[in-house]
């Protein structure tokens, strides 16, 4: 009752603003997600599918059966991450469009390290390969980071640039210096067995990193909600004149997002290598990184949000694989989904206007 | 009547910023309008340029009652305005941006039509010459000095054929050579039979250029009359009204000042645009004063606060704050030494209007050892705290997690100095604390910092309202162009004092010697 | 080694084309205001439509403008996002990367029954527009033997840019929309029309450019085939900072690196370095700038 009215005339909190917010909250979810599958049952009804058959197809091959249901957390897990990545940079205004970079070296730091250290380090492979993922993807961003803090350099087309460097250089390094020297090109080694993560649900690939997702989805809700510094950058995302005039600085606050979305990148990038292929080749990444940007939007950067997005596009994922086989529904729909959401997320649908969300 | 108003009035909310307005605009005529900030001038440009409608009246055109809908109708017709802030594409040279919307063309091409720069500059020359200056047109305008901007922007309108021009406070950022100058195109202009409207705080330059003036205050027109017909001391009395209402004494219930909790040497800032560099500003406020500064807007105090706040590097002289010296701009030490800060802008700065109330009493205190438990915030404790801030100054709200753009002005203004006194500060800067805030608000707002200074707390109020710093202030000091220049104790204290030093800028020297 | 200079610089040539294409779209965009960031969404689309087309009709020119015209109705739909639904334009140009490249294989899937790669029949390729003699000419023989019609294009279009942003009155327009829209509202132009106007010719030049891939040699759409130039397009316009010619000859050198991405190789520079080049360039030219700025600011 701490935070009961004193409003005039009314004694007790009044429910109905807070269900407004919330009614507001789920329509901005849903709207552009709407919208997106109104655009695909229209290209469906295009070419003569029933959409609605489709998409009762697309539901059940995501959550008709518990096989199926793991496939889809499957897909989701590095979704998890990479959108984690991303909200907790564009919470605070900084456009960080590199987590798909930064999920790429971490996955090579962690298939090299899963492959090179001496076996007889046994369980402790898997962390240390992480580790190794968080501090190489950490730097990665920590610089365009520290670009934007200091030179004030555009931290959109930095980012998006070092996303292709990203690529041309584990390009370069599982074809040189971790080029498998029994499975042919663009491949490293594949890990020692005990560094694998677990199988949550054989024989799903479902495995622990997507624990390790959740976790990272809770780690965020809590240090956007109870740490000092994601208040702070909560307020300098509000509003930066603000921020500065309340003593945050801006500088600090701006690497400190960059350097975490990068340790996230890192680890998601390890668990998709240690957890899913166990390897690290071209390609390692199904651009999980702007799938993950689709999902912090939809989710206004919540973290309730990021876990329906991730598990709505990694049903999307494993449901459109499965339906081009029973049906004539190519793969593609899946994209044109995700990037129409991605578009209507940003737009300013009549009153439904766009501001930076909630964490918490 | 070339343009004019009849019993306009407009309002914004609760803010009657215009009422019963008539003015009339001869063809022909210089016509000044004076008045402090807040005024209504603003208001009344933005009716007259069809930037705003009025709620009652209307405004006249060639004697004839017109409806304005925006301001390319208003061009349309003739009217044009030269804003504070140029309208000009930084970008582009001066040329381009003289021609820009109205280009003389040639031949067509595949990208459109060619445009004719023989023509344009031969324009552009012939309308120069009006003046004795040389535009080097091929300059980028974003680089070109300031009163040559101006002339570009004023000779594409006359370009434009335009009948009256609305100057907004031209000269604020001229050198007194390059306004005499600008007078001199104005006045070949009128004798053309364009009409001019002249909007300024200096009332010499009124004189000097203005056929009539009209003064405002408080939204309402105070007296129109022909400069033959008044004077200086005239004039600053009715802008600044008569003699204020007498204020309770409040010096008599506050303990005598005691140390100086703020000490300002030598201080000097760069100017921020359309402003007046800071130059070598010493300053002190003790415990338990209000130190109350007056000045036109523009004249140096916000650079002035930004660097007192640790917002601004100066450029030289120090601040110091119960005898740190606080070198830099860190607003965070700034505060650790015991500095509270009311901020001009609420809108802007002084609060984060998409954040909750929560959020807003609380920020700055984040890190707090009371509000922690580790490395986590107590969430309980920070609501807890909240909730006494708000109630402590009756700031009337909804729920915490409200977002604070839900409140009024006035409660919105109360809750920046619940935050902002609740770390117990020993130095409060207070900039434009009553702005936009409504009559129960403003009487509020001054027992709080009646009761700060009586607490002992030192106060470094910054006003545009005289009434204000009068009723506050144990002693006023007056800024202009950048300076202190003069000081003005409680008990001597007239608004028609304090104007006279805030507007008369020529008598600064005898001012700041008497 | 004279052959060698020969053959790259005729490969430089050909493959700095699509790139300057969809470069000087992407510059005349920015110019106006807007960071075009789905240049490769627009490329793909004028690939597809360019072999389909091409294959439809037989004929090169048909395609080519049927190329430019889809993906400058692309671009003005997707400009109307940005300018009167306020969305934000990196996103929005990101999303529609993603949307293009899903419908595309779509329409390859449903409606010609190919993935990945579509082969049509009766593809007409780019004609060489000088005859076989020139190359005969020392150095330049190679490459101009190879001129196509586009690159012609592309290149006559560098000349005649900086004087057609400089001095036509839509030029002259859209540089204020870019720079300053509310200065441009002031003196009565549309300035969300101007921006809509550029983006449309960002779009149709990025569709001249998928049309030269597809159609310059291989005759054939692949879905990989646009490979990053569209952002490879928009390093080379950030370097230059929007200077059309100095644009021109960034691209050739990337074009460049492209051409001896291979030869460079045997001497032991891997050709995925050599790729980032491009990027790499842009960051150390905004941190150039930046650090430029800051000195200044400061001095």
């Amino acid at each position: 009752m701490a935070e009961a009215t004193t409003e005039p005339g009314s004694g007790r909190p009044s429910l109905v603003p807070a269900l407004e917010r919330m009614a507001a909250d789920i329509l901005r979810f849903a709207l552009p997600v709407l919208f997106a599958f109104f655009v695909g049952a229209v290209v469906l009804a295009f070419i003569g599918e029933n959409p609605l058959d489709t998409y009762a197809l697309m539901l059940s091959e995501g959550f008709g059966s518990s096989r199926r249901v793991a496939a889809t957390l499957s897909a989701a897990t590095p979704l998890l991450f990479t959108a984690v990545a991303t909200a907790i940079c564009f919470r605070s205004g900084v456009f960080n469009v590199g987590v798909d970079g930064a999920f790429v070296l971490g996955g090579l730091a962690a298939a090299a390290a899963g492959a090179l250290l001496p076996v007889a380090l046994g369980w402790s492979i898997a962390p240390l390969a992480m580790v190794a993922a968080m501090a190489v993807a950490g730097v990665w961003l920590y610089v365009p980071g520290l670009l934007l803090a200091r030179l004030d350099v555009d931290e959109v087309v930095s980012t998006l640039m070092l996303n292709f460097i990203a690529l041309g250089l584990s390009g370069f390094l599982v074809n040189t210096l971790l080029l498998s020297e029994t499975s042919g090109n663009n491949t490293t080694d594949t890990i020692h067995a005990v560094a694998e993560l677990s199988r949550l649900m054989p024989p799903s690939t479902l495995h622990s990193g997507f624990l390790i997702g959740l976790a990272c989805v809770a780690a965020y809700w809590v240090w956007a909600r109870w740490t000092p510094a994601g208040y702070e950058a909560k307020l300098v995302g509000l509003n930066q004149r603000f921020a500065r005039a309340v003593g945050i600085a801006i500088p600090a606050s701006i690497v400190l997002v960059m350097a975490i979305s990068g340790i996230v990148a890192g680890l998601g990038g390890a668990s998709h290598a240690l957890g899913q292929v166990h390897k690290f080749s071209d390609g390692f990444s199904a651009g999980y990184g702007f799938t993950g940007m689709a999902v912090a939007l939809l989710a206004r950067n919540s973290a309730f949000g990021i876990v329906f997005g991730a598990v709505l596009f990694g049903a999307l994922a494993s449901a459109g694989t499965t339906i081009q086989l029973f049906s004539d529904v190519p793969l593609d729909i899946v994209n044109v989904i995700e990037g129409t959401v991605m578009i209507f997320a940003v737009m300013e649908l009549g009153r439904l206007s766009l501001r930076r969300g909630r964490a918490s | 009547m070339r343009l004019g108003a009849r019993d306009v009035a407009k309002s914004y909310g609760a803010v009657q910023a215009n009422s019963g307005i008539t003015l009339e605009v001869a063809p022909a005529e210089i016509h000044a309008i004076v008045g402090e900030n807040g005024a209504g001038k603003s208001t009344l440009m933005r009716l007259l340029q069809g930037l705003e409608q009025p709620d009652a009246g209307s405004i006249v055109f060639n004697d004839r009652p017109i409806r304005l809908r925006d301001p390319e109708q208003a061009l349309g017709l003739g009217i044009g305005m030269v804003h504070q802030e140029f309208m000009l594409a930084p970008e582009l040279t001066l040329l381009e941006n003289f021609v820009l919307g109205h280009e003389p063309v040639t031949a067509a091409l595949p990208l459109g039509r060619r445009i004719d720069w023989r023509a344009a500059r031969a324009a552009g020359d012939a309308l120069a010459a009006k003046t004795d200056l040389a535009i080097d047109w091929d300059r980028r305008a974003g680089t070109a000095p300031v009163h040559i901007q101006q002339y570009t922007e004023i000779l594409r309108l006359l370009q434009r054929g335009m009948k009256v021009l609305i100057l907004d406070e031209p000269t604020a950022v001229l050198a007194p050579q390059q306004a005499d100058d600008l007078f001199m195109l104005l006045r070949q202009l009128r004798d053309q039979g364009t009409s001019i409207v002249f909007i300024s705080h200096k009332l010499r330059e009124v004189i000097a250029l203005a056929d009539r003036v009209t003064i405002m205050r408080r939204g309402r027109v105070v007296s129109s009359s022909r400069i033959g017909e008044t004077d200086i001391d005239t004039m600053t009395r009715h802008i600044v009204g008569e003699a204020a209402s007498v204020a309770p004494p409040a010096a008599a219930v506050r303990a005598a000042a005691g140390e100086p909790v703020l000490e300002v040497s030598g201080l000097s800032a760069p100017a921020l645009a359309g402003s007046h560099p800071v130059r070598a500003v010493d300053l002190r406020v003790r415990a338990g004063e209000i130190v109350g500064m007056a000045g036109i807007a523009g004249n140096g105090q916000d650079e002035f606060i930004e660097c007192v706040v640790g917002l601004r590097k100066p450029s030289s002289g120090t601040v110091r704050l119960k005898g740190h010296a606080l070198a830099g701009c860190d607003n965070a030490d700034f505060r650790a030494a015991g500095l509270g800060y009311i901020s001009p802008d609420r809108a802007h700065e002084g609060l984060a209007k998409a954040a909750s109330i929560e959020d807003n009493v609380m920020a700055a205190s984040q890190r707090a050892p009371a509000f922690r438990r580790g490395p986590f915030r107590r969430l309980g404790a920070v609501r807890a705290e909240a909730f006494r801030r708000l109630s402590q100054l009756k700031v009337r709200f909804g729920r915490l997690s409200d977002p604070v753009a839900s409140l009024s002005g006035g409660n919105q203004q109360r809750l920046v100095f619940a935050r902002e006194i609740a770390t117990e500060p020993a130095l409060l800067v207070v900039a434009q604390p009553t702005r936009g805030v409504d009559l129960g608000g403003i009487a509020a707002i001054h027992a709080i910092l009646r009761e700060f200074a009586a607490r002992g707390g030192a106060v470094l109020l910054v006003s545009e309202e005289l009434d204000e710093l009068i009723a506050l202030s144990d002693r006023i000091v007056v800024m202009a162009e950048g300076g202190i220049v003069g000081e003005i104790a409680d008990e001597t204290a007239t608004p028609e004092a304090i104007g006279r030093l805030m507007l008369q800028q020529d008598s600064h020297k005898e001012a700041a010697n008497g | 080694m004279m052959q060698i200079a020969e053959q790259v610089l005729a490969a430089s040539v050909v493959l700095a084309t699509p790139i300057l294409l969809a470069a000087i779209g992407g510059l005349v965009n920015r110019q106006g205001g807007i960071v075009n960031i789905a240049l490769e969404a627009k490329m793909l689309t004028g690939a597809f439509v360019a072999v389909v087309v091409s294959s439809a009709t037989g004929s090169w020119g048909v395609a080519v403008l049927a190329a430019a015209i889809v993906s400058a109705a692309i671009g003005y739909l997707f400009s109307l996002t940005i300018t009167r639904a306020r969305a934000n334009m990196i996103i929005a140009g990101l999303g529609l990367n993603v949307l293009v490249a899903g419908f595309v294989g779509f329409i390859m899937n449903v409606g010609f029954d190919a993935s990945g790669t579509l082969r049509m029949p009766h593809v007409e390729l780019l004609p060489k527009l000088l005859p076989g003699s020139v190359a005969a000419l020392p150095l330049v023989g190679e490459a101009l033997s190879d001129l196509d019609p586009l690159t012609v294009f592309a290149w006559l279009s560098v000349a005649a840019l900086p004087f057609l942003l400089a001095n036509t009155r839509l030029g002259l327009r859209l540089r204020a929309a870019g720079n300053a829209p509310h200065v441009a509202r002031a003196v009565g132009l549309r300035e969300k029309s101007l921006q809509d106007f550029g983006t449309a010719f960002a779009g149709f030049y990025s569709g001249l450019a998928g049309a030269h891939l597809a159609l310059a040699s291989i005759g054939l759409f692949n879905e990989g085939l646009t490979a990053g130039r569209g952002f490879i397009a928009l390093a080379a316009f950030y370097f230059a900072r929007n200077r059309p010619v100095g644009t021109a000859l960034v691209c050739l050198f990337f074009g460049f690196l492209d051409a001896t991405q291979i030869r460079l190789q045997t001497v032991g520079l891997p050709p995925q370095l050599i790729g980032t080049l491009p990027y790499a360039m842009v960051i150390l030219g905004l941190c150039l700038t930046a650090w430029n700025l800051k000195r200044k600011a400061q001095a």
